[in-house]
């Protein structure tokens, strides 16, 4: 499949050093009408410096897993289980205090919508100045601005724009504005929750050669969280797609756009539209996404999946390593493995071997 | 120049004036013309509650001459009054005096009230005690509803949260009046703690000058302790049960307000940016409600005002409120409608300054 | 009063009307229709034993209407979500359908009938009002306290009680009598108050020396004396006997006292709580049927009549509610319908404001614009969409609405511009015994304020738990 032109560039990574690691994460939430499972036991590595595109349908659990990471589950939902490894600490045993510290200094977090994300009676600066003395008391207001000040020269928005207020800013440059007070802290990790979704499409656009530039040059690590699969092939170096509050697959950008191994990847991939496409093969998939109050048995995807077997309604499959095992090679996870959950590949992989990750 | 109510009130005029001619001249120019046009309306506004209490007390069926006599008046009796009264001239000369006599301050003379005395000078005395006796309970109502408020939003459906939203209803729910009357029975009666009711002990009364008719002030520019304490202990049970009253709106109002906007998405983002729980609460979250609820407290007033004649009347508080009752009681009309301009007057001029002020604190409705 | 309170109701929510069986909707129609037919063959035609049908249809609908309302499944499930709310909701709900049931028979359940007088006057709760007995000369031709005044040209009655407050309630029993005489027989019988301080030896010595027919001074010819004190001592008089004793006696005394006119206070709550529901539920069901249609017009068709009718309804809102209630009734003259009418129109506003900002929102959704597309006409498209959404809210605010119509009434009754005085109501008789809260008699107020203050407390509650339940953007999670 070449819909896409991915051209990921893996030299800003290290390979070797996982910056953040969730190990076996649950969030429940209790509704109405029983406890909804929003995601199942999930693990996910981050390697320094890369960009991860967290892709899947609106439900699957992939604003939850971002809101997770910052331990910001609103209630009536709470993480249930789980590790969130962070510089070798678990972030689930810090206390709110704590996690207070690691929250826009460490990772930080940038929403949808930049209209209502910013305080509509709070001057642009002082949402700057706000976020650097909250973090670093000692820092004078003037120090905070001046630093603010040209933090936001570099993304583009001007000394004057920062004494207005966020209903007289353009979307982009509120989105802007929104980096630059993830940026001012120097956060390692910055987690967009479909920070782009809300702009149109030139905008989109800049901003994501904007984030592109920027990733670079302070060696930030991003989690993108998105459905548009367009974007993912633009920026993201990795790709994990989840499925109804699991991951269905993990790997490289092109690896995951040329060989899917998932066949809800599959289909998600051949549902995408495309110019260059006859509308007509335009894949729509079967169903609608599962009620996670009371999730089919087995594999979640085996409903709707055009390959199930019988086993898909009995076991959950594990995530596994499906590309070519090198010699000497280990059956563990890494940067470059290729992942899925699917009894299609375990069968293939032999289910009692097969090592969960 | 000598200080009296007068001078206070125009004192205070001038100074939100000032503010004003401040804010027009220093402002942006959208600040600038969103408080000349608020400014500007504010005339149309009261001629309409003007307009209102006229069609009220003339062209409802029943007029004001025949509910005040007895049963059983004879005709001529009835129509020669009418006469003097105006009565029998067309509808439009009656609204015409009526509007020129209120724009040049003439309310008209008492009848029973204080006999022969003119309105305005009933009023211009009156009025100062419904002052004293509503600003401290706006005060005491916006300090613990907004707090409570708060707490009860921070914590929603919590027992605390129930708590307070069970209390603001329960104060809600009770008659005003009555409140006032269990006061009464409990601190002055059987505890012996406060005075009954009235404004002073008469024996301090005639003790010092009523420059301004606000016994707080006028005690204290006379040096006199004893009266501004006999004041003071008379003023306790009468606030507290306005404020008790209007308490239990606000506190909800202040909630819904700020529960809706604890989730709105600045307020996670703020979160997540790091910001400490209680600045999130008590500074995003509370400046924010303080928008909404600043109009809101333009409709309290209305709402206080009404309370103020259930109060005033419990508490043979000789302010606005009783004249209205007592002017109804006596069936003296000029009396009532004077009272009535003047609630209407009161209510035109706070909700304007209220939408001023709102356009301080909202960036965004300057327009 | 409160008519701010209305705009923190605002909850959007789709059609309630929807919820409600078909079935249920027939029959709903079908019981008013019934019950507005006894209610006009009662009220406007006068027919006899129409009265008894018409409670027991009211009752039934009262009972059938709570029963489905408990067992429907949409209030089942609000349980398990909303714990707390739901309790509040339904706790005040069922005191509520007690009260209406309380006010639809109040003959059935009050000791006494709201006019009757029942004891003596001034009666604290549960006191046990003392015995009196009547003591006159032998020769004197009584035969009850009221002969006294038939009898004789010039006449004394000397009283002896224990305590002053049944002084003072013989004393008005007394003046009572000696008023209904004096006004046709021309008969003067006075009250010596004087000799009210004297010993019982005393009084009764005096008594038995006193000259009947002597033409000096007035001479006494009977005493009225608390049982305990007298009984004994009567019988070392031989020209002394003991006529009866005066009054009706009262074992348990009464629940929550007796008012100046030796009224029940119980009684008089249970037969008001009739007139003070139906002040409350007509002038909000009156400012509804003015505020929705005049709401759902403004925000619907826009332009002129939109800006005028706003203007107005603004300015009314704006305008303390009390006061203008105050002004209305005050021209109108007392009566229970110039009340509601008062009561009613200072809550238009709340109701047309209500409606028309969710016309207006309404208005613009995608479904409208396609039943317009397709033709609809106006009517159809107010009546059909527009109207269904908007009930919701309005349910909620009814609720409310109604407990701040009672306190208004109760407030225009306070300020002496209630009802009128023969007609039992809480508001009127907290208003009177507001007089008596200084010398003692809390009773007079107590009770009936706690009746307005549970009643509307129950509205509110009600109106409160329901908005929170309803409320979308309150349960966003």
């Amino acid at each position: 499949m070449s819909l896409f032109q991915v051209v990921p560039d893996h030299s800003q990574v290290n390979k070797q050093e996982i910056i953040l690691s969730i190990r076996d994460l649950s969030v429940e939430y209790q509704t109405r009408r029983g406890v909804l499972s929003a995601i199942d036991t999930l693990s996910l590595d981050l390697y320094k410096g890369e960009v991860l595109g967290l892709v899947g349908e609106s439900g699957s659990g992939k604003s939850t897993l971002g809101k997770a990471i910052m331990r910001m589950i609103p209630s009536p939902g709470r993480i249930t289980k789980g590790q969130l490894i962070f510089k070798n600490q678990d972030l689930m045993a810090y206390d709110e205090n704590q996690m207070r510290d690691v929250r826009g200094k460490q990772i930080s977090m940038i929403f949808q919508d930049p209209m209502t994300s910013l305080n509509p009676v709070q001057r642009i600066d002082n949402h700057i100045i706000e976020a650097i003395r909250v973090h670093e008391p000692n820092i004078s207001k003037d120090e905070a601005l001046s630093r603010s000040e040209s933090l936001m020269e570099r993304l583009g928005i001007g000394r004057r724009r920062l004494k207005e207020y966020p209903h007289q800013l353009s979307g982009g440059m509120r989105q802007r504005v929104m980096i630059g007070l993830a940026l001012a802290l120097k956060a390692n990790i910055i987690i967009a929750d479909e920070a782009t979704t809300s702009l149109d499409v030139i905008v989109e656009a800049q901003f994501l050669d904007l984030l592109r530039e920027l990733k670079d040059e302070f060696g930030l690590t991003i989690l993108l969280v998105t459905h548009n699969i367009g974007i993912v092939a633009e920026l993201a170096d990795r790709v994990a797609v989840m499925y109804a509050g699991r991951l269905a697959e993990v790997a490289n950008v092109d690896e995951l756009f040329h060989n899917p191994k998932h066949p809800y990847t599959q289909g998600l991939l051949r549902s995408v539209p495309n110019i260059a496409m006859d509308s007509q093969d335009l894949y729509r998939m079967d169903g609608t996404p599962p009620n996670l109050v009371m999730p089919p048995s087995g594999c979640r995807f085996h409903p709707r999946c055009p390959h199930v077997m019988d086993i898909c309604h009995q076991k959950q499959p594990w995530l596994v390593r499906v590309d070519e095992i090198g010699e000497g090679d280990e059956q563990v996870g890494g940067y470059d493995k290729h992942l899925a959950s699917c009894w299609l590949h375990q069968e293939y992989q032999g289910a009692t071997q097969a090592r969960r990750y | 120049m000598e200080l009296t109510f007068g001078t206070l009130c125009g004192g205070g005029l001038l100074l939100v004036g000032l503010f004003l001619l401040y804010a027009i001249l220093t402002g942006s120019r959208s600040l600038r013309n969103y408080v000349i046009t608020r400014l500007l309306l504010v005339v149309p506004m009261i001629w309409i509650l003007l307009t209102l209490v006229f069609v009220m007390m003339r062209i409802l069926p029943g007029d004001p001459i025949s509910t005040r006599l007895k049963p059983g008046t004879d005709q001529a009796t009835l129509d020669r009054l009418r006469e003097r009264a105006g009565l029998n001239r067309p509808i439009y000369e009656q609204y015409w005096d009526y509007i020129t006599d209120i724009a040049q301050g003439d309310l008209g003379v008492s009848n029973n009230v204080e006999q022969d005395r003119p309105v305005t000078d009933i009023i211009g005395r009156r009025f100062p005690a419904t002052i004293e006796l509503v600003m401290p309970s706006i005060l005491l109502m916006l300090i613990f509803g907004i707090i409570s408020g708060a707490l009860s939003a921070n914590r929603h459906k919590s027992a605390m949260d129930y708590s307070f939203r069970i209390s603001s209803v329960v104060a809600y729910a009770i008659p005003i009046f009555w409140l006032g009357l269990m006061l009464q029975i409990v601190f002055a009666r059987e505890l012996n703690l406060l005075p009954v009711a009235q404004r002073i002990n008469p024996q301090y009364a005639n003790e010092f000058e009523h420059r301004t008719n606000l016994y707080v002030i006028d005690t204290l520019l006379a040096g006199n302790w004893a009266a501004f304490g006999d004041v003071l202990k008379h003023l306790v049970l009468p606030t507290v049960t306005l404020t008790i009253a209007l308490v239990g709106v606000f506190i909800r109002l202040t909630r819904s307000n700020m529960i809706e906007i604890l989730q709105e998405d600045y307020v996670t983002a703020s979160r997540a940016r790091g910001v400490p729980e209680r600045k999130v609460v008590y500074f995003h979250a509370l400046r924010n409600s303080f928008i909404p609820i600043m109009t809101l407290i333009g409709l309290q007033v209305a709402v206080l005002l009404a309370g103020a004649v259930l109060t005033e009347t419990t508490f043979s508080w000789d302010g606005l409120g009783k004249l209205l009752r007592d002017g109804i009681a006596l069936r003296d009309y000029p009396v009532v409608q004077g009272a009535v301009v003047v609630f209407a007057i009161t209510v035109g001029v706070m909700s304007t300054l209220t939408d001023i002020l709102y356009a301080f604190i909202d960036p965004r409705i300057r327009f | 009063m409160a008519t701010t309170t209305a705009e923190i109701f605002v909850q959007p929510r789709a059609s309630l009307m929807g919820t409600v069986r078909k079935t249920w909707r027939i029959w709903g129609g079908v019981s008013l229709l019934i019950a507005a037919l006894l209610a006009l063959l009662y009220f406007v035609l006068d027919v006899e034993g129409v009265k008894g049908i018409l409670q027991f249809w009211a009752i039934l609908n009262v009972v059938v209407t709570t029963g489905l309302i408990l067992s429907s499944r949409t209030v089942r499930e609000a349980r398990r979500w909303h714990g707390a709310d739901w309790w509040l909701a339904m706790i005040s709900g069922l005191v509520l359908v007690l009260f209406i049931t309380v006010g639809i028979v109040p003959e059935y359940l009050a000791p006494y009938v709201y006019d009757e007088e029942a004891g003596p006057a001034r009666l604290g709760p549960r006191e046990v009002p003392a015995s009196y007995i009547l003591i006159t000369r032998t020769e004197l031709p009584y035969e009850n306290f009221a002969d006294i005044g038939y009898d004789i040209n010039t006449g004394e009655l000397i009283e002896r009680t224990s305590n002053a407050k049944s002084v003072g309630a013989i004393d008005e029993k007394a003046n009572r009598i000696v008023g209904q005489e004096r006004d046709t027989a021309g008969i003067r019988v006075e009250v010596n108050r004087e000799a009210t301080g004297l010993e019982p030896i005393e009084a009764l010595e005096l008594l038995s020396t006193s000259d009947v027919l002597a033409e000096r001074g007035r001479p006494l010819v009977a005493i009225v004396g608390d049982e305990t004190q007298f009984r004994d001592l009567v019988t070392e008089y031989p020209n002394l006997r003991i006529v009866g004793t005066v009054g009706p006696t009262h074992q348990g005394g009464f629940l929550f006292g007796t008012n100046l006119l030796g009224q029940d206070v119980f009684s008089r709550l249970i037969y008001g709580t009739q007139n003070t529901l139906m002040i409350g539920i007509s002038a909000a069901i009156c400012s509804c049927l003015l505020g929705i249609p005049l709401g759902l017009i403004s925000g619907y068709l826009g332009g002129i009549l939109d800006r005028v009718l706003s203007l107005v309804m603004d300015s009314l809102y704006a305008f303390p509610g009390l006061v203008l209630a105050i002004a209305i009734a005050a021209v109108l003259g007392p009566g229970i319908g110039n009340i509601i009418l008062a009561i009613a129109v200072i809550y238009v506003p709340t109701y047309f404001r209500l409606v028309r900002s969710q016309t207006l929102a309404i208005r613009e959704v995608a479904y409208v614009e396609a039943a317009k597309s397709l033709g609809a006409t106006n009517p159809i498209i107010l009546i059909r969409y527009v109207f269904p959404n908007v009930i919701a809210s309005v349910v909620v605010i009814f609720s409310i609405n109604v407990a701040d119509a009672i306190l208004t009434g109760a407030g225009l009754a306070f300020l002496g511009l209630g009802l009128p005085e023969t007609v039992p109501d809480w508001g009127v008789d907290l208003s009177k015994g507001s007089q008596f809260v200084v010398g003692g008699e809390w009773w007079l107020v107590t009770f009936p304020g706690l009746a307005i203050a549970l009643l509307t407390l129950c509205f509110s509650m009600l109106g409160e738990s329901l908005s929170e339940i309803l409320n979308p953007r309150l349960n966003r999670a």
